[in-house]
């Protein structure tokens, strides 16, 4: 075993608030820059160019297909998967169940699948950046149902982070890892939510510019960067565990 | 005003009545649960769009007279059954939540 870093948060072209830099080849080489093992794109309610940054990155780093999805409640949880297939399932369902909202690209940027080789494959006209019309809760059964991982992003930060928006952690057993946003000191945020204690806590870097990237990580003591690890890094089986990197200066 | 007489005036429609006799002193509107944690009062009526189970905890920490669902949004099931268990009284109205809010400080402050 040893500590590998990883960020489960970048955005790529295809989130409307994310720079046109932000291509599947810039994504690769900023993280290669950032020493980063694995990393999940996690652009809004979509997952299509997860498959780009994939094939950009030949396995190093090691991309998780990933996807930042907004519930009804207006709280964002990022899902994590390891392969394409059921990724790309739970992206259809989620899509399906977006008000059709047209995306003004003057109002909102542009959404575009762009492929390994920078070429634009698509532009997607609906609008990504807004809930899906499922509960948080059937979100999270549909990601593990598929073997996915679902994380509930910078908890702390208003919009969409589920501390700031349903006020308390819900019952039950998930989530097992939440994500604090990148200036958020983790003493205070632990001071603030005490129900934080003893869950695992990481810290992605929420990068919409290639310079973002690397500006915040999550250290995992495991085997590889994998879904498989980080799950076990996440509950500290056989001596594995998870470490946030240190706060960003700035809110950003 | 007992939370009885305002649904009775304002036509509220029980989901989960445990205590209508609570006292309602005044209201509040937001469907943020961390800034109703933070600013409602006890004895407030809170009117909300949100339905997540939460609502029920946040209710009941913060001691409000009870939650009214604006628009005709019907939390699920576990919902109500928790606010029974719990003593929290639930309501839904079909009106809009400017609406209901309008008619409730209407009946408070006359």
């Amino acid at each position: 075993m040893r500590w590998w870093r990883a960020d489960l948060h970048i955005h790529s072209t295809l989130s409307p608030c994310a720079s046109l830099e932000m291509s599947p080849a810039r994504i690769v080489a900023e993280a290669r820059r950032a020493r980063l093992d694995l990393i999940a794109v996690c652009d809004h309610n979509a997952a299509e160019n997860g498959r780009y940054v994939r094939r950009a990155a030949g396995g190093e780093p090691v991309v998780l297909l990933g996807m930042e999805i907004q519930t009804a409640e207006e709280v964002e949880v990022l899902a994590v998967f390891a392969d394409e297939e059921h990724a790309f399932q739970l992206e259809q369902e989620l899509q399906q169940s977006l008000p059709d909202i047209p995306c003004d690209p003057d109002l909102f940027g542009d959404q575009v699948v762009v492929d390994e080789d920078g070429e634009i494959v698509r532009r997607v006209e609906r609008l990504l950046l807004t809930p899906v019309a499922l509960s948080l809760s059937e979100v999270v059964r549909r990601v593990e149902d598929r073997g996915g991982m679902a994380v509930p992003a910078h908890v702390d930060r208003l919009p969409g982070g589920l501390l700031a928006v349903l006020g308390l952690l819900p019952d039950g057993s998930w989530p097992e890892a939440v994500e604090i946003a990148p200036w958020t000191r983790l003493a205070d945020a632990v001071r603030a939510w005490p129900e934080l204690q003893g869950r695992a806590i990481l810290r992605g870097s929420d990068a919409h510019y290639p310079t973002e990237i690397g500006r915040a990580w999550t250290e995992l003591l495991c085997a590889e960067p994998s879904l498989a690890e980080l799950r076990r890094a996440v509950q500290n089986a056989g001596g594995r565990a998870v470490r946030p990197s240190q706060e960003t200066k700035e809110e950003c | 005003m007992q939370l009885q007489a305002i649904v009775e005036i304002l036509g509220l429609e029980p989901l989960a009545a445990p205590d209508l006799g609570r006292e309602v002193r005044g209201g509040y509107c937001s469907d943020l649960l961390s800034d109703v944690l933070a600013h409602a009062q006890p004895g407030d009526l809170w009117i909300t769009h949100q339905r997540h189970l939460n609502v029920v905890a946040v209710g009941k920490l913060r001691g409000v007279a009870g939650i009214v669902f604006a628009r005709g949004l019907r939390p699920s099931s576990d919902v109500i059954t928790r606010a029974e268990a719990e003593g929290v009284n639930l309501l839904v109205t079909p009106a809009a939540a400017f609406e209901v809010a309008g008619r409730l400080h209407r009946v408070l402050y006359p």
